[in-house]
């Protein structure tokens, strides 16, 4: 069949018909005979993207039965989608349709009238000459299961599940351990902002175990992944029993969290387990079971000091929460045991906006001495620090606690390997966009929540929580279908080697061997469409469908002309 | 390695440049440009991609051969691409295109390789017009019509 390209410039009001000639833009383009046998139709409009310009391009694309659409008109990026849909009501397929940006890149940047007509033609002849080359695709909605996976059940996993369960979702935990709740769990009364009593996080949890929309595997642990959002099959097996259980779901939370710095002698901390040196969990633990503080001989401390910012040199990072976690376990000790001496050694005080500045100026009314250092070490339970001066000290204490840093958790690197999901340069999960997009990942349907993506205290774990629970929300909706990204890359068989190049470069995991048949092949309903593989194949059998080099060739050709 | 000299002593010459904008960031901040009414020089051209790792040797190569005088890939900011990580490979596969571009006595300066935010329209005109004026003192494509397809 012919080719009959309909070529429709937008005049914009003044913006497109005010600043270049169009009756010569169409009359050059009417006569233009660069694209063989081809039947251009080129015509002005108004306003294009009006719902009489709507109707108007539809009636155009029907009665003339056009093969291909150029709309010179504004950004793709206001109007792409406009013009699309009008196709999708026509016989044309959304995709044999081509926008040309003459607002933004053409009239709007260029003064001098002829140069700005000149230019547009130039940017139409582009547009015709790609169009011809594009193809059709279809786009083919798939069903989605609106259910959801989450892993870890600590606060910010726990909080997530409620969410979504408000909703009616159904939601599968996965735990490790034998019971659900995590830090918050352990530290029971013992924190600085709203779980100040312990019976929130109990509560937390009997509400969790009593919610009918809520599945919770304790003791249990994934171990496969396969799919992508909307379609996910997981495995996960209980550490007991070792029964493997099979679960659907369209996307999954990963809350798991995150471990404590473990100090080393090069970096100057030296002590045995019999020396009464404890870190921030091991007395946080003590203080909230209600246990006396007591050395190891039975006795009780006279002197306690606390070290800041263990682990921060090593780490290259403040882990945020440590410095309020020492102020209120400084401040507990002092009510309970008024006569202690407690000193803290810190390099500089992080405090959160709110509540933190009290935990200070309480600590320091109790008596709390604080010593500014510019390093610190140990040697049994003595302090060994630098001043701010430079001048060395050492103190020696009864007792020991240390504020470690927050690092990731141990199982992080194997999390990261089964869901495909990045870690940034500290080693916690990296989000899709720190400022844009904080909880989702570079896999589609997989969030990251709480600590599991980087130190934070629990109320900023659950409000993250919560935002992930609502993007999943509003993503996958109950008995909609997902429509995935068609504009894909594709593997010629034909000329594929099966080198493996490809399956390297592309970082969502889209292309995956064929080993009986010695190719690889690319996963549609994962892959974005971003091309990145093209270039990594050496024998030119990927092709990423609507950026194909013939496409993109014929830009530049008339570009170029 | 420089071009032919005598060939850019015409102050007349108007040079032909393609920008190769990654849809995301630099593609927003040309329309952002647009918006804000600064000057392009018209003989600037933009090709959308969705991303600057989909630029690889054959397109650049190609668009040389084709005549292009200068070639302006831009795309996100390090950390920031859409995709992830597509610009790091973007800026990977440059490094090697280079030192293939000495050997076919194309200069390299002729390609460019920045990282545009879609917040940075101001910046977006300074870059291409810096950029156009360079190729143009660079003078025009030294491959003549018969190396050109
Ligand atoms: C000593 C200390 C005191 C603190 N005090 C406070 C405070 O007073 N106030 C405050 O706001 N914040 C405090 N914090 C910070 C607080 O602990 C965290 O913000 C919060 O607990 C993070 O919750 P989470 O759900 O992200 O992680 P976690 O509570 O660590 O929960 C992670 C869960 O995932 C599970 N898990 C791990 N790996 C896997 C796996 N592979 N499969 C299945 N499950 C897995 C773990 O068993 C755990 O149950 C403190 C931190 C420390 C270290
Ligand atoms: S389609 Fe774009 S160019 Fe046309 S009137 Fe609407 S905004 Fe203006
Ligand atoms: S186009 Fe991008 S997402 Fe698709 S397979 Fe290639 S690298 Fe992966
Ligand atoms: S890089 Fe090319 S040849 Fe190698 S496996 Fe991928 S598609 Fe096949
Ligand atoms: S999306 Fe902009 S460079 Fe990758």
């Amino acid at each position: 069949m012919k080719a009959k390209v309909g070529v429709y410039v937008c005049e914009c009001g003044p913006n497109i018909a005010g600043k270049t000639d169009l009756d010569e833009i169409i009359t050059y383009l009417s006569e233009f005979r660069g694209f063989g046998d081809v039947e251009l139709v080129v015509r002005k409009y108004g306003f294009l993207c009006s719902n009489q310009g709507k109707e108007y391009l539809e009636k155009e694309i029907r009665d003339l039965g056009l093969t291909h659409l150029v709309v010179g008109a504004c950004s793709p990026r206001d109007h792409d989608s406009t013009f699309k849909d009008v196709c999708g009501k026509t016989q044309l397929n959304p995709y044999l349709y081509k926008i040309i940006n003459i607002r933004e890149h053409c009239t709007w940047v260029i003064d001098d009238m002829d140069k700005a007509t000149e230019k547009a033609k130039s940017y139409l002849r582009a547009g015709i000459a790609r169009v011809l080359y594009q193809s059709e695709l279809f786009e083919s909605p798939i069903d989605v299961n609106p259910d959801v996976l989450v892993i870890g059940g600590g606060v910010a996993g726990m909080e997530a599940a409620l969410a979504l369960a408000g909703e009616n979702r159904s939601v599968t935990i996965v735990e490790k351990n034998d019971t659900l709740g995590g830090r918050a769990g352990k530290l029971r009364g013992f924190s600085f902002q709203e779980f100040n009593k312990p019976e929130q996080v109990e509560k937390l949890i009997e509400t969790i175990l009593g919610n009918p929309c809520i599945n919770v595997f304790l003791d249990s642990e994934v171990t496969s992944v396969i799919g992508f959002l909307g379609n996910f099959e997981i495995e996960h097996v209980s550490l007991e029993s070792k029964v493997i259980t099979e679960l659907f779901c369209g996307s999954i939370i990963t809350a798991t969290g995150a471990d404590l710095y473990e100090t080393t002698e090069e970096s100057g901390f030296k002590y045995s387990e019999s020396d009464d040196v404890y870190n921030s969990m091991e007395i946080t633990e003590m203080l909230s079971s209600g246990d006396e503080i007591t050395l190891r001989s039975g006795k009780e401390p006279e002197t306690i000091a606390i070290v800041h910012c263990v682990g921060r040199e090593e780490l290259g990072y403040c882990s945020g929460v440590c410095c309020t976690v020492m102020m209120k376990t400084a401040n507990m000790i002092k009510a309970r045991y008024p006569d202690i001496r407690i000193t803290q050694f810190y390099r500089d005080i992080c405090l959160p906006p709110s509540g933190g500045q009290e935990l200070y100026a309480a600590a320091r009314s109790s008596g709390v001495n604080f010593v500014k250092v510019q390093s610190t070490g140990l040697s049994g339970t003595t302090v060994k620090f630098k001043e701010k001066n430079g001048d060395e000290g050492e103190q020696f204490f009864d007792m020991v606690l240390l504020a470690s840093a927050l690092v990731p958790s141990k199982d992080t690197p194997a999390l990261s390997e089964l869901l495909g999901i990045p870690v940034d340069e500290t080693g916690f999960f990296q989000e899709a966009h720190r400022m844009t997009n904080p909880s989702a990942t570079t896999t589609d349907g997989v969030f990251i929540v709480g600590t599991s993506q980087g130190p934070r205290n629990i109320s900023d774990s659950m409000l993250f929580a919560r935002a992930s629970a609502g993007q999943i929300l509003t993503k996958l909706l109950v008995g909609e279908k997902l429509v995935p990204e068609v504009a894909v890359t594709e593997i010629l068989e034909a000329y594929c080697t099966g080198c493996g190049n490809c399956l390297d470069v592309c970082v969502y995991g889209a292309i995956y061997p064929d080993e009986a048949r010695g190719i690889s092949i690319v996963n549609e309903a994962i892959c974005r469409g971003c091309g990145n593989c093209y270039g990594s194949c050496p024998s030119g059998a990927l092709r990423t469908k609507h950026f194909t080099n013939i496409q993109l060739f014929r830009e530049v050709d008339e570009a170029l002309r | 390695m420089k071009d032919k000299k005598e060939k850019s002593s015409n102050s007349e010459f108007t040079p032909k440049v393609v920008g190769f904008l990654c849809n995301w960031c630099t593609y927003a901040a040309a329309d952002l440009a647009g918006g804000s009414r600064l000057e392009i020089p018209s003989s600037f051209s933009v090709v959308r991609v969705m991303c600057s790792s989909r630029i690889d040797h054959n397109l650049l190569l190609t668009t040389f051969f084709k005549g292009a005088d200068g070639i302006l890939v831009a795309g996100c900011h390090p950390g920031d691409c859409h995709y992830g990580e597509g610009n790091y490979y973007a800026r990977r596969r440059f490094a090697q295109l280079k030192k293939v571009m000495e050997t076919l006595d194309l200069d390299p300066e002729r390609l460019e390789l920045v990282w545009v935010s879609a917040a940075e329209g101001n910046r977006y005109a300074e870059v291409v017009s810096d950029f156009t004026e360079k190729i143009r003192k660079l003078g025009p494509n030294p491959m003549n019509s018969s190396t050109r397809f």
